[in-house]
């Protein structure tokens, strides 16, 4: 029982952070009908800002939320508008050729940092990366309780954002209609760049936060890339609200495999549960919250 | 206009790419060296690719091959066997080298060395070390590090003379590497009448590998054995820490636990960590202190066992190829297998034995950290201090 509600623990923790990097994910799903495959080469970059933060001024790497989430905000922007969005404007056999951009656009990053930083891997050592506190009997990783704690007030700045602001309600009509939301007066380009400014902002904040309990290199983006895009399907491709659950499951499942199943199997877990809800429960999981 | 820039611009890249090819290369002997520089293990790939540079140029300052320069040409296999084995092609077929080098992660030398085999053109291994990949008869393979199998030899010794331990568990990366390393560490345990609680595989790149760590806690073995690269060896140990995990020992097999920035990353849950390893820089063979230092001065960077196969291997290919009768493959093949000469990683002289042919035999050795220093420690006449052992963890870990 003991090992079985510390698994749980953990995959709860983790699976706050995942939900985070997916909503940006979701989020961009969401509004432009595209997968974004650079998202987690993004949350790479951002990690990078963390640890030179880190490394050179010696900036706890908290404090870098409020820095790298916006400077990846402004990289995402910049992205949309003058990567993305042309590609909106030419004909092509691929009606989808934005996916394939964004494929791009994580590997100029990936190899862009590799030129920087090389293939080194870096950690940020701070004084409670390893500290751990007991409750009962289950032992809480400090880091890993306040990444799940501030990925959760993140999160429901983001709700708060999308559901009474006048902006964040403009996001919500454009995903739902976009030529409704244009004839209204919205203005639609503005709201992509927005959208996937705070896509990678949110990947950004994910990053982060992960980085006192994870290490970096240039080549972490792919798995968290493959892991977002899990929990856009499982929460049912652009829903909010579906992604949280989509990640607190991801995180669960991946923590239970590895205890009772095998480690080995890890990856396994996940895109069995991937396949698992595409056959039974093709809208994912929003289906059975209604929202 | 933009049109003209842009032919401008078409015609000095053709340039770049054209010129090297056919002004530099004329009269040079082009050997495919195949390691990662991309991907989870381009750390090791980088490592190995200096090292080779570095032998490169001392053997071309030194005459080169015969008169003729010797000339690497690297290709990414970015840790994936399907890309290593289309790297492979590529030299074959289009840069027509007379031999392959390289060859790191044991999925892609495994790899490699079929295309190798297939079309008959020889390959010297440094690194890969799944036994398979000298155990399928291939004749023109060849290997100059120690097969996985003979990793834990020197470990071996140091369990039945020191640590007497009753139980075992290993963890290894699910890899080919992993899994064979773990294998043949098994039938060393069930020989020394050691008993194996635990036998677990992981998938490399984990945030957490506390579900793993708790259940070696409850088996509670005298021994862990973790066959690991980099990063997944320090998070094991970080969290091994965490969860106040108390072995006899903790023991890496190779790979991860020996270099520099294990320590690095792992800081304090790194120390007294045993690891078996396959070279360290005090060893009598002629010129391995000095490569270290030379290393050292020109990277900043110390150096483990990787570097020194990449530098060895470097002079057996310069080496096999002056004996060669032709370029012809069948020839320097021949001659590959008549090597008999000294390098900084040790005598190398290819031979058959267990089940594998063209394999070189050199002896392992026991290192250990202390205070941020990786310390040789096994077999005691070799060792540069003496081993740390019982260890005190509640003391190492404060």
């Amino acid at each position: 029982m003991e090992m079985f509600i510390q698994t749980l623990v953990a995959g709860i923790l983790i699976g706050g952070v995942y939900a985070l990097i997916g909503l940006g994910m979701t989020l961009i799903m969401g509004v432009m009908r595209i997968i974004n495959l650079a998202h987690g080469q993004l949350m790479m970059v951002a990690m990078y800002i963390t640890f030179v933060l880190y490394e050179f001024l010696g900036l706890d790497p908290y404090y870098s939320l409020l820095i790298a989430p916006p400077a990846l905000f402004l990289l995402g922007v910049t992205i949309q508008k003058y990567l993305l969005d042309p590609l909106l404007k030419i004909d092509s056999v691929i009606p989808q050729n934005q996916i394939l951009m964004t494929v791009g656009i994580g590997m100029v990053l990936t190899e862009t940092i590799r030129f920087i930083f090389h293939s080194d891997y870096k950690s940020v050592k701070t004084s409670y990366s390893s500290a751990t506190f007991m409750i009962g009997s289950i032992s809480w990783n400090v880091p890993m309780v306040m990444a799940f704690g501030l990925a959760m007030l993140l999160t429901a700045g983001l709700f708060f954002f999308l559901l009474k602001t006048d902006t964040g309600k403009s996001v919500r009509a454009t995903a739902q209609n976009k030529d409704a939301a244009m004839i209204l007066g919205i203005n639609a380009e503005w709201i992509t760049q927005l959208t996937y400014g705070l896509g990678a902002a949110m990947a950004a904040a994910g990053g982060t936060l992960l980085l006192p309990i994870y290490y970096l290199f240039p080549d972490v983006g792919a798995p968290f890339t493959l892991k977002s895009f899990i929990i856009t399907v499982l929460g049912g491709m652009g829903s909010t609200v579906g992604a949280i659950f989509g990640g607190l499951v991801l995180g669960v499942a991946e923590s239970l495999g590895a205890t009772y199943i095998s480690m080995a199997l890890k990856d396994a877990v996940g895109m069995v549960i991937f396949v698992l809800v595409l056959v039974f429960l093709p809208g994912g999981l929003k289906t059975l919250t209604k929202v | 206009m933009k049109k003209f820039f842009r032919c401008v611009l078409l015609l000095t890249l053709a340039l770049f790419v054209l010129v090297p090819s056919s002004a530099l290369c004329q009269g040079s002997i082009k050997v495919g060296i195949i390691l990662p520089a991309t991907g989870e293990k381009a750390k090791f790939g980088e490592i190995e690719k200096k090292s080779f540079e570095m032998a490169l140029e001392e053997i071309n300052a030194a005459g080169g091959v015969n008169g003729k320069q010797l000339e690497f040409l690297y290709e990414d296999d970015t840790g994936r066997p399907d890309v290593a084995r289309s790297a492979a092609e590529k030299l074959l077929t289009k840069d027509k080298v007379v031999m392959l080098g390289g060859g790191y992660g044991s999925s892609e030398t495994f790899a490699v060395a079929g295309v190798a085999q297939q079309n008959r053109i020889p390959f010297l291994v440094n690194t890969g070390a799944d036994n398979k990949i000298t155990e399928m008869k291939w004749d023109y393979v060849f290997r100059l590090n120690q097969p996985v199998s003979d990793y834990p030899i020197a470990l071996e010794s140091f369990m039945t003379d020191v640590v007497k331990p009753q139980t075992v568990a290993i963890l290894y990366e699910n890899t080919n590497f992993g899994s064979s390393s773990s294998r043949e560490f098994q039938q060393t345990c069930e020989k020394l009448k050691l008993k194996v609680v635990m036998n677990e595989g992981y998938q490399s790149g984990g945030v957490d590998f506390k579900p793993l760590l708790v259940k070696v806690k409850q088996a509670n073995p005298d021994v862990v054995y973790m066959i690991s690269y980099l990063m997944d060896a320090s998070l094991l140990m970080k969290q091994s820490m965490e969860l106040k995990l108390t072995p006899k020992i903790f023991v890496g097999g190779g790979a991860g636990f020996t270099l520099p920035e294990f320590v690095e990353n792992a800081g304090k849950a790194a120390n007294m960590v045993y690891s078996a390893t396959l070279w360290y820089q005090t060893l009598p063979y002629p010129g391995a202190k000095e490569y270290y230092d030379k290393f050292l001065a020109r990277n900043k960077l110390s150096v483990d066992y990787h570097g020194a196969e990449a530098y060895s291997s470097a002079y057996v290919i310069a080496d096999a190829l002056k004996r060669a009768k032709s370029s012809a493959p069948d020839d320097i093949r021949e001659s590959l297998s008549k090597t008999d000469m000294k390098t900084v990683f040790g005598p190398v002289k290819f031979v058959a034995y267990d089940k594998m042919t063209n394999q070189n035999k050199l002896p392992t050795y026991l290192v250990q950290w202390k205070a941020g220093k990786l310390e040789l420690v096994w077999p005691g006449q070799t060792a540069t201090t003496p081993y740390v052992y019982p260890i005190d963890w509640e003391k190492v870990w404060k």
